[in-house]
């Protein structure tokens, strides 16, 4: 045991889906160098103290992806989070299952609705038959090009993302971190045939209802940063199909309306985003924000140098009509 | 009763890649796997895939680096085949989806490795077998067939002849199962976790080698374990071959770079069993570093700039800064030889097919034998694939011409009664101590160098572990994932190869690759240029030995 | 102290109560704000779906604005505070520098970088100090138990943003200990707030908003206090609808970030424009000074 050893607490969610009955957290106590992996820890209890305790665990270099649990409610793999910096901060370590998947038992979580949503997006190569592979060679591909898959590759589909994710447990409909980090990966390959219309089909209960909170970024063990890959989807969809989605409507009407006074009309972006019918739908709870604040209404100033403005999105509608 | 035509054990590359080739040719397939395929082994190989691409290569180099690279042990008419079926195979995978490494002019980017002639490493960064891993579970997931996700295999009744089906545990809800199959293909991967210092996974446990050993299955060369020259310290995590062949350098506690002494030629990529001696030596010789987690050298990379470390080396840096609080750009990485690697596996030919009809095996489980005494780096993800395809298509045509096959009540029995039985004792042996004192075991007696002292001592220990494994105790008593229970199987796996190891070595008398004997330090052709083939006896293994097959080159000493 | 003020445009319009919480609190604290009409929206995170480099651009005009005058910008927003970040960060790369400076010379404008974004939470914690805000603390708010609601952009990415911790930020709780309240711990905290899709499904949003609410008081909170005025629309304007999403009452009083300091500091309630909240902010008031918790 090295001399910086320090004595680390664990309490970890125990339950067990055929026994039933309530979970309950139990306290281990460990004595571990602070730069012990979790992951390490949880084997030392299993081998030493508790073989009850369950948990999926496999490569322990944050490579197969089957440690993912939440740490102090972060979402974490375990192979990769240090003792020290988590008793530093909590004086505790929390240990429980991942969110956003049922809980078998212990750590143990039922991993398939995040792989129903990574099929939702058909995650495999779509060829054009006019275009096959070339023969009995490989296809050429710059180094540019593999730059725009970014991070993608990287991805482990440990699910953090998904156990972090706020949308997802607010509704399950939306696929979630991965799978959208996934499509991303299939829509800038040069290899697939089904751009278009993978950024059509993923609008719909798919892209527009990320928040953006980019929870899934700080959890990412492998940098994927799939909150941005998301918002590019964005763009790229609006690129595709314009504003047929409420998302998007709401995403080109923002933009248009900040174009005309430099400042955001609040009453205008509602009919924007709903059209002048779907206002009707929205007028109650208008209303009730309109008499204690009835600058919702108002028309904002227009700013000094709306022209500059003006002129800055002229530039950048220009450049993207020139994009390929 | 589930049943399938052709069922495929373990689902990293090797077994998906068996499971695709026997859809393509028609066949009902099943994949058992006690983990999901995406998180097995295969995901974790870091460096690249040899394919004799690059216009100043040629296959022949390719087929010679490997026939050397083996100690010629390797089969020469398999090494051909399987060094031709390189390229073809590698522009398969990258049509399949696989992201690999490019080169300006749009290519495939190689880089060099170990005991090759030329670059021919073919790499996505340093996560190569991830890359592949992802684009052929892509690739796989177009066709229909069932996946028994996170089931373990148990046993595989082979009767009249020929394989009947397996028995299989369901880890989630804790039944046994059984499957009947006309032709079965293991694919579990190698068992590192016999040792202590490994680089595997922890699943790698050789369920698939030994379950296939019970059944009558010859094992072939299982002394021959290649120890990786780089991994991290403490943790064992593996740092590529690709560190060295993008630059990195060794250095001795003195600043000496050592492998100047050891293989002026070709310094670091010297083979993989070569740089490991060094190691050892410069360690055991007093020349290493020390601390609490034992001697080691260091790996050098700071001269290769930031740039160049952060890009192409990006797994490894992750790796260095978050196990061990080392940042290569800024400071050497320490590092010790691990084990990595099993030359040996279930005996095939260049078909997957075993000595029992219808038991096919590919991938680290098998041995064909390609590697013969050492493997080369990058020559382990190719072999996942070529010959994975090669027994999903054999299985495939095995099953195509077998009558239906039958599986008996009592089969599951044979399973389930003796397990029940762990799981009653009021006291017995704990799987964990077990499988601690294994490893201790392994690392002491069965490690880099080797004797007849040691051996012999290993030997005897390992079979007193496996007369306390008749007395395993399994105290967890639920239904739901019990690893308690699993352990204990895979404990059980594990002791079974470890006695094989032992006894091919002490036996084996010569050194040849990463068989090093320090009683006998020289190669012997003429008495050990043959494979090892153990099978099971009621007194343990009974070894009888098999010729290398010969087409073009002669036996040299193997110089770097 | 002399910053540029970035009000952006809710605290200009349907939330003018954070603009003058907000002046209130630096008069107090003699932060001297100066004001510029040029200044545009940030685009709300909806113009950088739209289109990444549009956004940067019209944000890094505002950055000029201040650029001009050499002053940092105080924003009071945390999507306000995240975009016009992000307009800093985004610049690292040579790529979208140059489409972004490409956009913004024809207009004579270029951007040299200089421009430090921070919002008025940092300022508090860090320009000011927790010591000088104690020490000037005139009512402190014990027995208010207050859940800090902090909203992404303000922590989130955590790398790009430079700041806090994009999970365990700990800058609120350090204020509202400052100020006598007794700061609430709870996972929603950093949680969404649900206003991002607000417009695309109403009852997800709404069920967001109320399973952080529900958070908070299930710890104890008798208000919330937010940085962000896009997180009190979901919060507050909106709560009704949360209260439907998740079937129970909420009552829960939400507070801007100036308000419940301008409170500690002396503002009056009329001050610090609490009736134009759409939940009454009475009972959370009257907790002040008792010690029931």
């Amino acid at each position: 045991m090295p001399a910086d050893a320090i004595s680390a607490k664990f309490d970890v969610r125990r339950w067990d889906a055929v026994a039933g009955g309530a979970p309950r957290y139990q306290r281990y106590e460990l004595e571990l160098a602070p730069h012990t992996p979790i992951l390490s820890a949880l084997l030392r209890i299993r081998d030493e103290v508790d073989p009850s305790l369950t948990l999926r665990y496999s490569c322990r270099s944050a490579i197969c992806g089957s440690c993912a649990m939440q740490i102090n409610s972060k979402s974490r793999l375990a192979c990769e989070t240090q003792v020290g910096p988590e008793m530093d901060r909590h004086g505790r370590i929390v240990v429980e299952p991942m969110r956003n998947q049922p809980v078998l038992r212990d750590l143990v979580v039922d991993q398939s609705p995040f792989w129903t949503q990574y099929d939702r997006i058909e995650p495999h190569l779509k060829l054009d038959p006019a275009h096959p592979m070339p023969e009995g060679r490989p296809t050429s591909m710059t180094p540019e090009q593999v730059e725009r898959f970014k991070e993608t590759p990287r991805c482990i589909a440990c699910a953090a993302c998904y156990s972090a994710c706020p949308a997802v447990e607010a509704d399950a409909a939306f696929p979630g971190p991965m799978a959208l980090a996934k499509l991303y990966r299939f829509v800038v390959d040069p290899r697939d045939h089904a751009t278009q219309d993978r950024l059509v089909r993923i609008q719909p209960n798919g892209l527009w209802l990320c928040l953006r909170c980019h929870l899934c970024t700080e959890a990412c063990p492998k940098d994927v940063r799939p909150s941005e890959r998301i918002r590019d989807l964005k763009e790229m969809a609006i690129a595709v199909q314009g504003g047929t989605e409420r998302g998007s409507r709401h995403a080109i009407g923002f933009k248009e309306n900040i174009e005309d006074r430099g400042l955001l009309s609040e009453a205008k972006l509602v009919r924007q985003t709903y059209g002048a019918a779907g206002m009707i739908g929205q007028l109650p709870q208008g209303l009730r924000i309109w008499r204690k604040k009835p600058e919702v209404l108002h028309k904002p100033r227009r700013i000094e140098g709306a022209d500059e403005l003006d002129r800055i999105y002229e530039a950048l509608d220009r450049e993207s009509e020139g994009a390929p | 009763m589930l049943k399938h035509e052709v069922v495929v054990v373990g689902a990293g590359l090797a077994g998906q890649r068996a499971a695709l080739a026997a859809r393509e040719a028609g066949r009902d397939v099943a994949i058992v796997s006690k983990l999901h395929p995406l998180r097995s082994h295969s995901g974790a190989a870091q460096g690249g895939i040899n394919a004799a691409l690059g216009a100043e290569d040629s296959v022949d180099t390719h087929i010679y680096d490997t026939v050397k690279g083996s100690d010629y042990l390797g089969d020469q008419d398999a090494i051909e085949f399987f060094c031709r079926e390189a390229g073809p195979t590698v522009v398969e995978m990258e049509h399949f989806g696989t992201v690999f490494s490019r080169s300006p002019d749009g290519s495939l980017a190689r880089r060099a490795f170990g005991g090759a002639g030329f670059p021919r490493t073919i790499y996505a960064a340093d996560r190569t077998g991830l890359a592949l891993l992802q684009g052929l579970w892509e690739r796989l997931g177009i066709e229909q067939f069932t996946l028994y996700n996170e089931w373990d295999l148990m046993r595989l009744v082979v009767r009249d002849g020929r394989v009947q089906g397996l028995v299989v545990f369901d880890r989630i809800h804790g039944i046994f199962e059984e499957i009947a199959a006309k032709s079965v293909v293991l694919a579990t991967g190698p068992a590192g976790r016999i040792y202590g210092r490994t680089t595997n996974a922890h699943t790698c446990t050789g369920d698939g080698i030994a379950v296939a050993y019970d059944a009558g299955a010859f094992v072939k060369d299982m002394e021959f374990v290649q120890f990786h020259p780089t991994a991290l310290l403490e943790s064992s995590i593996l740092i590529t071959e690709g560190a060295r062949g993008e630059g990195g350098i060794l250095k001795n506690a003195t600043g000496e770079r050592f492998m100047t002494r050891y293989a002026p030629h070709v310094l670091e990529l010297a083979s993989r069993d070569v740089v490991s001696r060094a190691i050892v030596t410069e360690v055991a010789e007093g020349r290493g570093f020390s601390g609490p987690y034992g001697g080691y050298v260091h790996l050098e990379l700071m001269h290769l700039g930031r740039e160049k470390i952060e890009s192409r080396l990006q797994e490894i840096c992750d790796f260095s800064r978050h196990f061990a609080g080392i940042d290569p750009v800024r400071e050497p990485i320490p590092v010790y030889p691990a084990q990595h690697y099993m030359m040996g596996g279930i005996g095939t030919n260049i078909r997957g097919a075993t000595n029992l009809a219808g038991v096919f095996a590919a991938g680290e489980a098998a041995c064909v034998s390609i590697h013969g005494a050492n493997r080369l780096g990058g020559n382990s993800l190719l072999e996942t694939l070529v010959f994975g395809q090669q027994a999903g298509k054999a299985a495939a045509e095995y099953a195509a011409g077998a009558p239906a096959t039958q599986l008996r009540a009592a089969d599951l029995e044979a399973v389930e009664t003796p397990l029940r039985a762990w799981s009653s004792r009021p006291d017995g042996e704990d799987p964990a101590r077990l499988r601690t004192e294994m490893q201790q075991t392994m690392e002491r007696y069965a490690g880099i160098y080797r004797n007849e002292a040691d051996l012999f001592e290993g030997l005897k220990r390992i079979r007193a572990l496996r007369a306390r494994f008749e007395r395993i105790r399994v105290v967890d008593a639920s239904k739901v994932y019990n690893l308690n229970l699993t352990d204990a199987v895979e404990v059980g796996h594990m002791l079974e190869l470890a006695e094989i190891i032992f006894v091919g070595a002490y036996a084996r008398t010569e050194s040849r690759g990463a068989h090093a004997r320090t009683d006998f330090p020289k190669r012997d052709d003429a008495k050990w240029m043959r494979h090892t083939m153990a099978e099971k006896g009621p007194e343990g293994p009974r070894l009888s030995y098999t010729p290398v097959a010969f087409t073009r080159w002669e036996p040299k000493e193997r110089v770097y | 102290m002399k910053l540029a003020y970035y009000p952006g445009c809710v605290a200009q319009e349907s939330g003018r109560e954070l603009d003058m919480a907000t002046r209130w609190v630096c008069r107090a604290l003699e932060i001297e704000l100066v004001e510029f009409p040029s200044f545009s929206c940030c685009g709300s995170g909806f113009v950088d779906e739209a289109n990444e480099v549009l956004n940067l651009a019209i944000n890094s005009r505002n950055l000029a604005i201040a650029e001009r005058a050499g002053l940092d910008l105080l924003t009071i927003c945390s999507t306000c505070q995240g975009m016009l970040t992000l307009a800093n960060v985004r610049r690292r790369d040579p790529a979208v520098r140059a489409r972004v400076d490409a956009a913004l010379k024809p207009i004579g404008i270029e951007y040299r970088d200089s421009v430090h974004v921070k919002h008025l939470l940092r300022v508090l914690t860090e320009d000011v100090g927790l010591d000088a805000i104690r020490s000037r603390v005139r009512r402190p708010l014990a027995g208010l138990r207050v859940g800090a609601f902090y909203g992404c952009h303000l922590l989130r990415p955590a790398d790009e943003m430079g700041w806090e911790s994009g999970e365990e930020p700990h800058a609120f709780e350090d204020l509202l200990g400052a100020i006598g309240a007794t700061p609430v711990d709870y996972r929603g905290r950093v949680l969404c707030c649900g206003f991002p899709i607000q417009f695309v499904k109403p009852d997800t949003a709404s069920r967001i908003a109320g399973r952080q609410i529900l958070d908070a008081k299930s710890h104890g909170a008798h208000a919330m206090a937010t940085p962000c005025p896009l997180c009190h629309i979901s919060l507050d304007a909106y709560q009704n609808q949360a209260e439907r999403a998740v079937q129970q009452p909420l009552d829960m009083p939400i507070f801007h970030l100036p308000q419940v300091v301008g409170l500690a500091l002396g503002a009056t309630p009329e001050e610090l424009g609490l009736a134009r909240h759409l939940v009454p902010t009475e009972p959370a008031l009257a907790r002040i000074g008792s010690s029931s918790l």
